[in-house]
């Protein structure tokens, strides 16, 4: 079936406007720089409803970004807008915190096995860096070790060195070493020995333009090992995979037990929260670190989150994204295979990253990602995708369809 | 390493590249070296080692040594070089006496010339054939430059450690000048026109596009959106290199 090709003329035309107000037109993680080529996205939306979203110039897409994560039931779940516009209508940012969060924390305490207490911000980076401070309050210590090319926010210390604003003393304590390299750890910690206070993680390795890598057989048991054994405080960034491949933690999934986990994203299907939990043990350096933000406290996401995850809880949301990714991914391998093509899946099916590996430069996989955005399939070339409980059996089979027509086209396309 | 040794690093073998280009689409000074036959060598001491070669209107820049050459040039410090190429300083005559007129006006005059084409005013840059050849050897100094920086700059060393092996290019549409870096085990090989399979492209819409973001004076990120920029591939390497560009103007 022939394909309409969409066309972003107001797309183009507000990014324009934009690039004269805002820096970069549109910057960070939605920022239309990676997203190549360019020219096949689109870069505003007017509304998303379920697995989808819709353009300014009226294009409809599959959306298989889920807003980079947030997504888990689909844009504007009945239930979750219910639960935010009551707390909205009653209260959200008040001069004194709201029984919500109070019922959102006990939620998480009793879902999440390693978690005692739980902490409420905006964002995953806000998390990520407060599991840092209160690792080095617990211990006294300032060294942290990190995985390279893993993300966990935008502050100088989650930052590349080298980067525009990040300077050397902003990496000053942090150790990097390579995924899965249980062994490398090992080694640091002794060349560190009563210097490091914690080690942060994502539970697999989701890179941007590359394979994601899931933890070998006894990885983490063996870090989990090490940090019991030195006193280093295990924070595991939870904030892209949380309440996707386990709602108890991705640790449980794994089979380890941090200290602490950080948690966002699929958390509040969309509405702004993220979270930190963790052990007994670190709850009174919790309260002595002081760490706050002017909306951390709205009561709104606290009540969506709630009923977000009540909802992944009552239909299994991670069992249902696990199926229905497998199924998208495979149906696609399928296809590219008929074109001679090697599409590679990496990382879990709820979030799997996918490549052509047949061009090792990603030129062809770029057009292929672009080709199907252009036919309503929004494809991302550089990032791992996410797959929501409201992406259908029709959505997935029309996908396959614009895939198979994506490929068409590139096979006829001159070279 | 101190500043100026990368300056003189610099301005040695990505500064003076140009000179080839100078001779090949400036119709002065193609006229003006038609019948030179000169190598000169640069030595500056405790620093690099460059020569150049004209020779039948044809200029060739190249690092190292060369076996016979007509005249030597020494630098007693990088320090030295880098004066003399900010138009303040002298060279030390090592060999060459003959050329001593030579070196004084003839030389003088083609280095004057490529001055002018690297150091544009915006009245300059609204003539279209100054604005071709000014973008093109900021294109060829940027693509040498990485070299330098990714080797010899301590935040350049970091941002080049992250890159992996393979070829980037950087073209002006729609039919050139091209450069390309090739990377491969920490070393960076730059050169002129296309490589071949490369790993990622940067592809600029026209001389005008090009020379906004080779100068810094554009938005790259909304310029990449608007399609003014174009890059495919393996864009951390792009992303790598440019952090790497950035690096030049605390040098030049």
């Amino acid at each position: 079936m022939k394909q309409k090709l969409c066309q972003y003329t107001k797309s183009r035309e507000t990014f324009k406007r934009a690039t004269k107000v805002i820096p970069g037109g549109i910057y960070g993680h939605l920022s239309p720089a990676p997203l190549v080529p360019s020219n096949a996205y689109p870069f505003y939306a007017l509304r998303a409803r379920g697995s989808r979203f819709w353009d300014v110039d009226g294009n409809e897409f599959i959306d298989y970004m889920c807003a980079y994560g947030p997504i888990i039931l689909g844009y504007h779940h009945d239930k979750v807008d219910a639960a935010a516009r009551q707390q909205y209508e009653a209260a959200s940012c008040v001069t004194a915190a709201t029984p919500v969060m109070v019922e959102l924390a006990e939620y998480l305490v009793d879902l999440i096995p390693i978690a005692d207490w739980a902490f409420f911000a905006k964002n995953g980076g806000d998390v990520t860096s407060f599991a840092l401070m209160l690792a080095r309050a617990a211990t006294g210590r300032k060294k942290i070790v990190m995985i390279e090319g893993a993300y966990h926010g935008v502050a100088p210390w989650a930052q590349a060195p080298a980067h525009p604003g990040v300077m050397d003393d902003d990496h000053k304590n942090y150790l990097r070493i390579g995924w899965n390299d249980a062994a490398q750890f090992e080694r640091v910690v002794s060349e560190n020995a009563g210097e490091i206070a914690g080690f942060i993680a994502t539970p697999y390795h989701h890179p941007v333009f590359a394979d994601n890598e899931l933890p070998r057989d006894g990885y983490w048991q063996k870090i989990e090992e090490l940090c019991r054994k030195r006193g280093i405080v295990l924070i595991v960034d939870d904030v892209r995979c949380g309440f996707r491949l386990d709602l108890r933690g991705s640790n449980e999934y794994f089979g380890f037990k941090p200290d602490l986990i950080c948690l966002s994203k699929a958390m509040g299907n969309g509405y702004p929260i993220s979270a930190l939990v963790g052990t007994e043990s670190l709850k009174s350096v919790a309260s002595r670190v002081f760490f706050t933000g002017t909306y951390w406290f709205s009561a709104a996401p606290m009540a969506a989150a709630m009923a977000t995850l009540e909802e992944l809880k009552r239909i299994n949301g991670p069992r249902i994204v696990c199926e229905a990714g497998k199924k998208l991914t495979d149906g696609l391998v399928q296809i590219a295979r008929g074109y001679g093509y090697d599409l590679k899946v990496s990382g879990h099916p709820s979030m799997p990253y996918l490549r052509i590996t047949n061009d090792e430069s990603m030129m062809l996989h770029q057009d292929w990602c672009g080709e199907c955005t252009k036919r309503g399939a929004y494809f991302c070339s550089h990032h791992n995708w996410f797959i929501s409980t409201a992406h259908t059996e029709i959505d997935i089979e029309k996908t396959w369809d614009i895939a198979d027509n994506a490929l068409k086209a590139l096979k006829n396309k001159p070279a | 390493m101190n500043r100026e040794l990368i300056k003189a690093n610099l301005n040695l073998h990505a500064v003076l590249k140009n000179l080839e280009d100078l001779v090949v689409y400036d119709s002065e000074t193609a006229a003006f070296v038609e019948n030179w036959n000169v190598s000169i060598q640069f030595i500056i001491w405790n620093g690099p080692r460059a020569y150049c070669v004209f020779e039948r209107g044809v200029c060739t820049v190249c690092r190292g040594r060369h076996k016979h050459p007509s005249v030597i040039l020494l630098f007693i410090s990088p320090k030295h070089f880098n004066r003399m190429m900010n138009g303040k300083g002298h060279p030390i005559l090592l060999k060459g006496f003959t050329r001593l007129g030579f070196l004084k006006t003839e030389f003088t005059r083609i280095t004057e010339r490529l001055e002018f084409y690297l150091k544009p005013t915006d009245e300059l840059l609204t003539d279209d054939s100054y604005l071709d050849l000014n973008t093109r050897m900021t294109l060829t100094t940027a693509a040498f430059a990485v070299r330098e920086i990714a080797l010899l700059d301590p935040v350049g060393k970091l941002a080049a450690s992250r890159i992996r092996n393979g070829s980037v290019n950087f073209k002006i549409l729609p039919d050139g000048p091209c450069v390309h870096m090739r990377f491969q085990d920490g070393d960076v090989e730059p050169g002129k026109g296309e490589a071949e399979k490369p790993m990622a492209l940067m592809s600029m819409k026209n001389a005008r596009a090009a020379n906004d973001f080779l100068n810094g004076r554009t938005d790259n990120f909304a310029a990449i959106a608007s399609g003014d920029i174009m890059v495919r591939g393996q864009i951390p390497m792009l992303e790598s290199v440019a952090l790497i560009l950035d690096r030049i103007p605390r040098y030049l």
